[in-house]
Formats: C-alpha cells, structure tokens, sequence
C-alpha cells in the first residue's frame, strides 16, 4: 500500500516550480523579480511542513525509502536552497535574462537532489541524479551570450553525459550478477556469493567512478574548477553544496546498505581516491588567481575530507578486528562536516557575488581592500575562508574535529595525518583572501552597498557559522538520528 | 547457439570503443555520439542478463525496464547537449573539444 503522504514535500517543490514556470508567462516584465520572492516563500513553507510530515515508511515497493536520514537531507536541502534563492535574486535581475525559467529549474534540481537522498535502488538513484543535473546543465550554460558559461555547460554537460553511461554500465553489470538493483537485497546477495566476481569488481568500480564524477573527485576532478568558473555565480554556489550533497547521500546509503558487506573490497579504492582528491585539492589552490576557481579547489579539497570519511565507513575498529556494532562516529562526522561546509561555502559565495555584483571582478585582487569599502561582507568571508581551513570558534573546526577523530579511531590515521597537513597548507591559501581583504588597498575607495535582504542573509549565514561551531548539540542530535536511520538497518541485515 | 558470453563481449567491445571516442574524438558531436554507443553497450548487456541470466531460477524483467528508461534519459541527455553546443558553435563558429580553451589555470 503506497502512502502519498510521504511524498509532500517533494509533491510540492514539483508544484512550486510548474507554478513559477507559469506565473512567469502572465506578469509583466517589470514585475518579474518578485518571482524570486516567489520561490523563497514558496521553498521556506515546504521547509516548515517538511519539518511536520511523517517520514517513515517506502513507496513503490521500496524504491523509495523514507526515514529520519531521508528527513535530514530533505531539510539541509531546503534550507540551503532558500539560501540559493534569495542571493540570486540580485544577480538575476542585474544579468540573466528570463527569471522565471531560472528560478523553476532550479527547484527542479532541488527536487532531484531531495529525491535522491530517499533513493534505495540503482535505476531509481539513477534517474533522481539526472534530474539533478539535467538542471544544472541548463542552469550553468544560463547566460547565454557569454562564450565562459557556454564553455562550462558544454563540459559539464560531455563529462556528465560520460559519466551517467559509466555508472549505468554499472548498474547493469550489478544487476546481471546479483539479480536485482534495490541496495537491502544487493547487500544480501552480495553475502551469498561464495567470492567477487570480476565482472562484480567492473560494475563497482564504474560505479564510484562515476559517483567520482559527481563528487569532483581525483581523478575525476577535472571539470569542476572550470565549469564553477563559467557558472553564473549563484549556480556556482548551489552547484558547490546541493550536487555534492546529494551525490553523498547516495553514496552513504549506497555503501552503509547496498555495499555494505563487500567493504573490504571498496575500502583501498576509496582510501586512494581519499587521499589524491585533499592533495590536489589543496595544492592546486595554492596558485589559483581567480576567487571562484580557489572556491572550486578548495570544495575538492573538502571533498577528500569527506571521501576519508566515506573510506573510514566500515565496520572495523582499529586492531583490524570486525565488529557487529557499525561505527556511528563516522557516518555522524561526515554529516556534520558536510552541513559546515555547505553554510560555509554559501557564505563564501554570497560575498563573492556582492562583490561582483557592484564591481564585476571575481579575481582575488578585485577583493583589495573590502574591509574598508564593505566590513560586513570582509568580516562574514574571512569567517567563512577560517572555518574551510578549520580555525576554532567556527563550525569547521568543530566538523573537522569530530570528522578527523572519527577516522582515526578506525584506523586510518596516516590518512588523517594527511589530512591535518593538508588543513593547514589550505591555511596558506585563505589567508593569502584574507591579506587582499584587510591589508591591501584598492584604487577605487569607493563604498559597496549591501541591500538589506542580503545583509539578513549574510548575518544569518555568519550566526550559524558561530553557533554550530560553539554549540553544535541540537544539530548532532539531529544527525545522530539520521545516521542511526541507516546504520541499524545494517546491523538487522547483518544477523 | 547464442549465449550470455556474446551479448557481454558485444557490450563490452562497444562500451570500450565509446571510452575511447569520448577520449579521442575532436569533435563535440562525435565524443556525443561515443557516449550514444556507450549507452546502446549498456543496453545490450541488460537484454543479456535479462534473458538469459537465471537468478536462483528465476527470470526477471527488471532488466528490459532499466532499458525503456535508459532510452528515454538518454533521448534526453542528447537534446540538451546538442542545444547547448548550437550555442556553442554560435558563439565560436567551432565545436571542436581543443578549441574550447576559454577556461583554464
């Protein structure tokens, strides 16, 4: 019996989106920008009756799963995307032309992302990650005549096209040895076979390749510090947080239920990719000019952060021992870490388009000198750049903490010595951002004036930077109810 | 006698030979089309697993399912990538992959 009740939120953000694609066929053209106030009411009234809805349960026999991880997600994506809405509005209406479409594809991706966290089987994943970046395509190619974001879209669009048939030639190998694609029945089968097949360790391995893709990692990072910098800016950003998230979620619960049995198998691969993903990361920002290709190094860099954790996801404690009690730890500190970097990086990026809005620069000397033209925004990106490289006081380095921690309690701890010397060579690069915004100085004095929704947004996203960072407890109780969602089906399954 | 071993060295020979299209092919309608054979290589071997692979007994058709979707995200996939590089080849008068050097460092 299929219950439609869960499904609401995501019924609604569907509706939301045909809802401004209509309404922009009927105002006038001047009108047009308040579609973005639109979206952001319509986004943060689904946030409060997501907050409401029952999520418990599967849908279509199961290729839906709903539960308190699948709630998590589906609010950190709302709230991220309200965030989205509201700091395009500006740039929209100063460079994009047709808002309406913008806007509604945008909450196409929001649905494709919310979807795919609930996901619990391949083909259903599959197409819930195409609906996401079918989105993304259109929305980075977005401006039209400008030759950057039609270069991005045509390689975001090649590489992602290239990487949905890998992942697809995954699928299929998956489904012809164990018979079926739902990820409980997967980890069930893949007890039952007497050793790995090669052609198993195919299907797997195209499989995190192309996963690799979404998650720009080493060596499948390629893309992404150009597609971010053709991106209009507010895509940059949505792009930087939303695909990412979701791309994660499918693989925790792609890895914490379908491959779950088989981790002895995915862990070296994942450790490799782990670790060249935070190097090159973190050593190619060091000589990047531009601020959006620094961001897009540095969300790589992260990106190993989060793939350690990813690696670390294996029931096995420090003697090389397994034990039946799946470590709650580490799922917790990736989703911590994930949520700091997402508000972090939104924060980076609002200041970024503050900036480009009024000067049209988005290279790092076009920052000289902001904290006398703009203190606020200098202060809330300098405190967004301190909690990436993991300074106290700012949820960085409380996620990275915890995350750090984590891992090494499983053993892992040359991979996070790594990544603590990794921390702080990013140290390097940020603050290089932080010299341009306190030391230097630019010829052109002139003050930069921050509307006042951007202002809230920019004060709300810095408060919540503080507060996780002092006081985290509300959010990890959170997270530990969404990791206990799909840790403890593992332990059922295993017995 | 036609066996599962063909259908796989098919789709895997096709699949192999789209990986190396994407890699080599100059042209942006080439290095789609690779990507189309990749894509008819996973069909393939989905319509081998599904007919002849025998899961503890029993035949599933889940495979011919994944495959009606396969056909459709990729119709799909294929209409916005041949948009978006009209408006490339507008832009440069050029779609070849070396000449789309705008971004880099």
């Amino acid at each position: 019996m299929n219950d439609f009740a869960l499904l609401i939120p995501e019924f609604l953000v569907a509706g939301l989106a045909f809802f401004i694609l209509a309404l922009d066929l009927f105002l006038k053209e001047n009108w047009k920008q308040y579609l973005a106030w639109v979206g952001f009411v319509g986004v943060v009234a689904i946030l409060v009756i997501s907050l409401f809805v029952e999520s418990e349960g599967q849908l279509y026999d199961g290729l839906l799963e709903f539960d308190e991880f699948t709630k998590f997600f589906r609010i950190f994506f709302l709230v991220i995307a309200a965030v989205a809405v509201v700091i395009s509005r500006e740039y929209v209406e100063s460079k994009l032309k047709y808002p309406g479409e913008y806007y509604g594809i945008l909450l196409f991706t929001l649905l494709g992302a919310m979807l795919l966290a609930s996901s619990a089987e391949l083909l259903t994943a599959y197409i819930n990650l195409e609906l996401l970046s079918f989105g993304l395509y259109v929305l980075v190619g977005y401006e039209r005549y400008n030759a950057k974001s039609n270069e991005a879209a045509v390689k975001y669009i090649l590489l992602g096209a290239f990487s949905s048939a890998l992942i697809l030639f995954g699928i299929s190998q998956i489904y012809g040895i164990l018979g079926t694609t739902r990820f409980d029945e997967m980890s069930v089968a893949f007890s039952a076979l007497p050793s790995i097949y090669p052609g198993l360790a195919v299907g797997f391995v195209l499989i995190v390749s192309g996963l690799g893709f979404k998650l720009a990692a080493v060596p499948f990072h390629m893309w992404a510090p150009d597609v971010y910098e053709g991106a209009p800016l507010p895509i940059t950003a949505w792009l930087s947080v939303a695909s990412k998230a979701a791309a994660l979620a499918l693989a925790m619960r792609l890895f914490a239920e379908g491959f779950f049995t088989v981790f002895g198998e995915w862990q070296p691969i994942i450790i490799v990719i782990a670790a060249s993903t935070m190097v090159v990361g973190n050593l190619l920002a060091l000589v990047q000019k531009n601020m959006k290709r620094l961001l897009a190094y540095s969300s790589i860099g992260h990106m190993g952060y989060l793939l350690m954790g990813l690696a670390a996801l294996v029931p096995i404690v420090g003697d090389g021992t397994t034990t039946e009690k799946f470590s709650n730890l580490v799922s917790n500190g990736l989703l911590f870490h994930m949520v700091s970097y997402g508000f972090t990086s939104m924060a980076a990026f609002l200041c970024v388009i503050v900036v480009y809005n009024k000067t049209g620069r988005d290279d790092i000397s076009g920052l000289a000198g902001l904290s006398k033209r703009q203190p606020l925004v200098s202060l809330v990106l300098v405190s967004a750049l301190f909690s990436m490289a993991g300074l106290p006081v700012f949820v960085g380095f409380a996620s990275k903490f915890y995350l750090f921690n984590a891992v090494g309690g499983q053993g892992l701890l040359w991979l996070v010595g790594l990544a603590i010397v990794m921390s702080l060579i990013s140290l390097y690069y940020y603050l290089m951002v932080a010299r341009q915004l306190y030391i230097e100085s630019s010829e052109d004095g002139s003050p930069i004036s921050v509307s006042f929704p951007t202002k809230v947004v920019l004060g709300g996203l810095f408060g919540v930077m503080i507060v996780l960072g002092v006081y985290p407890a509300p959010l990890m109780a959170a997270i530990q109810r969404a990791t206990d969602a799909i840790v403890s089906g593992n332990l059922l399954s295993l017995v | 006698m036609i066996s599962l071993a063909h259908f796989q060295v098919l789709a895997y020979i096709l699949f192999c030979l789209g990986i190396y299209g994407v890699l080599a092919r100059k042209s942006t309608v080439l290095v789609l089309m690779s990507i189309e054979l990749m894509l008819n290589a996973v069909n393939i071997n989905l319509i081998g697993y599904s007919a002849f692979g025998s899961f503890g007994g029993s035949h599933t058709a889940l495979g011919q399912v994944i495959i009606v979707f396969v056909i459709t995200i990729a119709a799909a996939e294929l209409a916005l990538a041949i948009a978006i590089i009209l408006r490339l080849y507008r832009e440069r008068r050029s779609v070849n992959v070396d000449e789309i050097d705008l971004l880099k460092g």
